[in-house]
């Protein structure tokens, strides 16, 4: 076993994680431990994308393929944005260290999940990625309405990795293996299906796609604004990998999948894009406008070509940039959508890089989203789901209206609230850099599209 | 040279941006000199450009090599008049807003950014950089509209946006299915990719959506009376003035060159299309009380005309249709201008409440007389020149003739409401609004007198839009045919 190396951005997360613990006996204390995470995620992005591809390690438990590579470095990089935002907010909030080394753990998780090609890698990375989530998610333990969510999201998430579980015992029983690489279901018959199904609702369940996705508004609207900010989207990019190497793999054997994942993909992209609009919490809204975005990823996942599943994970980070900086924006000007009215007054810049953001989400060019969208469509489209690609174009001009009416508080309504918080450079840097990234993915993609296998 | 003419303006943006706030008045210096500046590039083209040599300047990268994306740009006379409107229209823009008070380093801001995106869209040749201007001129128009428009303005910013979304999310899958079929996005070289009728027939419907969305047909339109009577008038000429006529040139460049067999099984209900909207928007603009509608209504008839010469798919057809949208650029942005200029005096556009401008302020009412005239088309303006070929392309071509007479009716119905409104606003007894407003002052009437020597020039010399319009013209119906 040589290829330890191979997992140097681990060990950085884990090191960053532990010293992010007693950071906060440094000089300048809780702040300290958000940059000493926020070093440690940088350097673990830059590694893993230093290192690059390489052979499987562990006899093909974890692979190291190209979107591999793009989801670790993502994942990595965004974590990095993400501590760096709220080691330069302050907030002050009691044990801010601790919050910290969670995100970081469970980044280590979800590094573990995009490699992971077999059973057992995937649950115990996926339950190493959710159980630092339940804390961070009820983060505030004087909040009734906060614990209420998170045990829904405990409970739920619980329920639905033991049905991820036995679905994978289902698996193990009738193809006699854990790794996918030999992993058949050809003429598994019932068992088959019963095995996909189960599987899958854990997985789907655990994106928030419809109609498994009841748990994520309560939840997000319960916990701390700040922890939702992560919790909601990048641990989604891991979550993406994994389901496209499912696909891939039980595909071939399983003739109703791209059945059951077009059912999925359709209910999400309504239902999520339908029950946003009357939202007036921006983590609730965000929380229906994350289901629709997962239901054009799993229309991308249905198509199960090469291209269809780069797609996906592309479309995947497209979102999580702007989506994670939204509910960033909404942590520090407060949660209810009417809070942001008179942002461009109070504060110009973080208004336009909102209208970035948001305009992204919709869709509209030359931002990351459009592009993701684009991709996303034409491969579903050349694989067949023309109709399913109307009904999403459709959706996203639908998705407009809600994203507009957020642009509309924050430009043409009347300022009600004075903004708590102060200007921090770190956090107007992170902002500048997801802009910066959302910009950056549309415009300049053409090497990354190359390094994923996206061509037509 | 063309992407400079497109980018150049960014330029402005990122300038304007860094203002601080206690120098914000400079925002109009700076937009105002880059605005000139492009203006005068954009006429060196003009100046330049080989009139019989097909598609020029252009420039031609790969961008996202993967999908075969291109940063591709060129102009050729059919979309060299409108970069020129859009540069010029944009300068008038500029200095008609000079006044502005309310967020000046926003608005100017966005001024020039719609100018990255109307720009982009006339000398994009890449169907994927096509789409990113198209989508890009929908949001500085959504905040031009939404923080600087009248009472509704947010709900006419809201639907302009949607509503234009709406088309071009179909223009969207209509590019995807032309690309999967035809293995590119380049818009030049899919004008020989020799696709099947049926397919054909499907993917201009796509493209029909979203451009007639945008010129806007009937029944697509009802999002432009709202949207005009909310902006500032800036945002209104250059909405009338460029933005319409990036749907009938999406006609002009893409359907009909690239589908010519659908075009012309689509063409019945083109020309029924048109000819509704030249007699709907006539009709409706009659009914009128406030001005500014009732040249926003004037709008959709005229644009019927341009829609009737695509629709006849002729060489003079389509010849006067790009002769129209010039010209109904030019004359409509006189138009919105003095029916600001207008209203910032009497703050009122209501027209009973406007009436005898002529004995109080002559100069402002003569531009009126000259421009409302213009716009009903009098032989020896610009108006005529466009009409006139349309509805002869129409005659000649194989439409049905009496979608020809409807909008020959048009003309007259045309005729009658703007000189109604002239007999209104122009001629009379001054109202009590009018009665203490001042003339047109030098910067205002410097706006306006390029546009009037245009509508004067090309009404009189015809070759000097038709020289570079007609050899394009003919290059495309060539292709047609083929």
């Amino acid at each position: 076993m040589s290829g330890y190396w191979l997992l140097i951005p681990e060990y950085l997360l884990l090191a960053g994680a532990l010293s992010a613990l007693f950071g906060d006996l440094l000089p300048g204390g809780e702040r300290s431990s958000a940059v000493l995470g926020a070093l440690a995620a940088f350097a673990a992005a830059a590694f893993a994308g230093f290192i690059g591809t390489a052979e499987p390690l562990f006899g093909g438990m974890l692979v190291f393929d190209p979107v591999s590579v793009f989801a670790r470095v993502s994942l990595a990089a965004l974590t990095g944005v993400y501590l760096l935002w709220s080691g330069g907010r302050g907030t002050g909030s009691e044990r801010s260290h601790e919050a910290t080394a969670l995100v970081l753990l469970s980044v280590v998780g979800g590094m573990l999940m995009c490699g992971a090609r077999d059973m057992v890698a995937l649950f115990i990375a996926i339950e190493l990625s959710t159980m630092p989530a339940y804390v961070l998610m009820g983060y505030r333990r004087d909040d009734d309405r906060g614990l209420e969510g998170t045990l829904k999201y405990f409970l739920l998430s619980m329920t639905t990795s033991l049905i991820m579980l036995y679905g994978f015992s289902f698996l193990f029983g009738i193809t006699g293996v854990t790794g996918y690489a030999e992993m058949d279901l050809t003429g598994a018959g019932v068992l088959g299906v019963l095995a996909i199904v189960f599987v899958f609702v854990g997985l789907l369940a655990k994106l928030s796609a419809a109609p498994f996705h009841y748990w994520a508004p309560d939840a997000y609207a319960g916990a701390p604004t700040s922890s939702v900010a992560f919790v909601s989207t990048v641990p989604k990019i891991a979550g993406t990998v994994a389901m496209i190497r499912l696909v891939e793999a039980l595909a071939p054997g399983a003739t109703q999948l791209p059945l059951l994942l077009s059912v999925v993909a359709v209910a999400s992209m309504v239902l999520g894009n339908l029950a946003a609009y009357p939202q007036l919490d921006l983590r609730r809204l965000m929380a229906y406008s994350g289901i629709a975005h997962i239901g054009y990823v799993i229309l991308a996942m249905a198509t199960n070509t090469s291209t269809g599943l780069a797609a996906a994970v592309f479309y995947m980070v497209a979102y999580a940039l702007p989506s994670m900086a939204v509910v960033m924006i909404a942590a520090e000007e407060g949660s209810a959508v009417e809070q942001l009215s008179g942002l461009a007054d109070r504060r110009p810049w973080t208004a336009w890089a909102l209208v970035v953001f948001l305009l992204s989400l919709v869709g509209i060019p030359p931002m990351a989203g459009f592009f993701g969208k684009l991709y996303l469509f034409t491969a579903a489209f050349s694989a067949g789901y023309r109709a399913l690609v109307v009904l999403a174009v459709l959706m996203s001009v639908v998705s407009a209206g809600y994203y507009l009416r957020i642009m509309r508080e924050a430009f043409f309504g009347e300022r009600v609230s004075t903004s708590a918080v102060g200007r921090s450079i770190p956090a107007s840097i992170a902002l500048a850099l997801l802009v910066a990234a959302t910009l950056g993915m549309g415009i300049a993609a053409s090497p990354l599209l190359g390094y994923l296998g996206v061509s037509f | 040279m063309l992407s400079i003419i497109v980018f150049l303006p960014l330029v402005g943006v990122v300038l304007i941006a860094m203002l601080s706030k206690e120098r914000e008045s400079a925002a109009r210096l700076i937009a105002t000199a880059i605005a000139a500046v492009d203006l005068i590039l954009a006429s060196l083209l003009a100046v330049n450009f080989d009139v019989t040599g097909g598609m020029q300047f252009i420039e031609k990268f790969d961008w996202v090599s993967g999908v075969g994306i291109q940063y591709y740009l060129g102009v050729d006379g059919i979309s060299l008049p409108m970069v020129f409107l859009s540069a010029l229209l944009t300068l008038v823009a500029v200095v008609a807003s000079w006044k502005i008070e309310v967020k000046p380093k926003a608005y100017f801001a966005m001024i020039l950014l719609l100018e990255v995106g109307m720009n982009g869209v006339f000398m994009a040749l890449d169907f994927v950089l096509f789409y990113v201007f198209w989508e890009l001129v929908l949001v500085p128009m959504y905040f031009l509209i939404g923080t600087w428009g009248g009472p509704r303005r947010e709900y006419a910013a809201m639907k302009f946006f949607l509503y234009t979304l709406f088309g071009s999310v179909f223009m969207l899958v209509g590019i995807v299915a032309l690309y999967l079929q035809a293995g590119t996005f380049d818009i030049v070289a899919l004008t020989d990719a020799g696709l099947s009728p049926t397919f054909q027939w499907r993917v201009f419907g796509a493209f029909f959506l979203g451009f007639a969305v945008k010129v806007p047909v009937f029944p697509l339109h009802t999002w432009l009376p709202d949207a005009h009577v909310e902006a500032p008038t800036a945002a209104s000429v250059l909405l009338a003035g460029v933005l319409l006529k990036m749907g009938t040139y999406g006609f002009i460049r893409i359907s009909l060159p690239i589908l010519p067999d659908a075009a012309a099984q689509w063409s019945p209900f083109l020309a029924a299309l048109a000819a509704i909207s030249i007699v709907y928007g006539a009709a409706v603009a009659f009914a009128q009380t406030d001005m500014k509608k009732l040249v926003a209504y004037s709008s959709v008839s005229h644009m019927g005309f341009v829609m009737l010469g695509i629709a006849a798919g002729t060489a003079e057809g389509i010849t006067g249709a790009v002769a129209v949208m010039f010209s109904h650029g030019v004359v409509t942005g006189m138009l919105f201008l003095l029916v600001g200029m207008v209203y910032e005096r009497t703050h009122t556009r209501v027209i009973e409440d406007v009436r005898g401008l002529s004995s109080q302020v002559p100069v402002a009412a003569g531009l009126m007389a000259f421009a409302s005239i213009a716009s009903l088309g009098l032989p020896g303006l610009s108006g005529f020149v466009g009409e006139f070929l349309s509805l002869v392309g129409a005659w000649r071509s194989d439409m049905w003739p009496g979608w020809v007479i409807t909008a020959a009716v048009g003309v007259l119905l045309a005729a009658a409401y703007m000189l109604w409104l002239v007999q209104r606003v122009v001629l009379g007894s001054p109202s009590h609004a009018v009665a203490e407003i001042e003339d047109l002052e030098p910067r205002e009437i410097a706006v306006l007198l390029p546009l009037v020597a245009l509508t004067l020039g090309v009404g009189i010399y015809w070759d000097l839009l038709l020289r570079y319009v007609d050899p394009a013209v003919r290059g495309l119906t060539a292709l047609m045919g083929a």
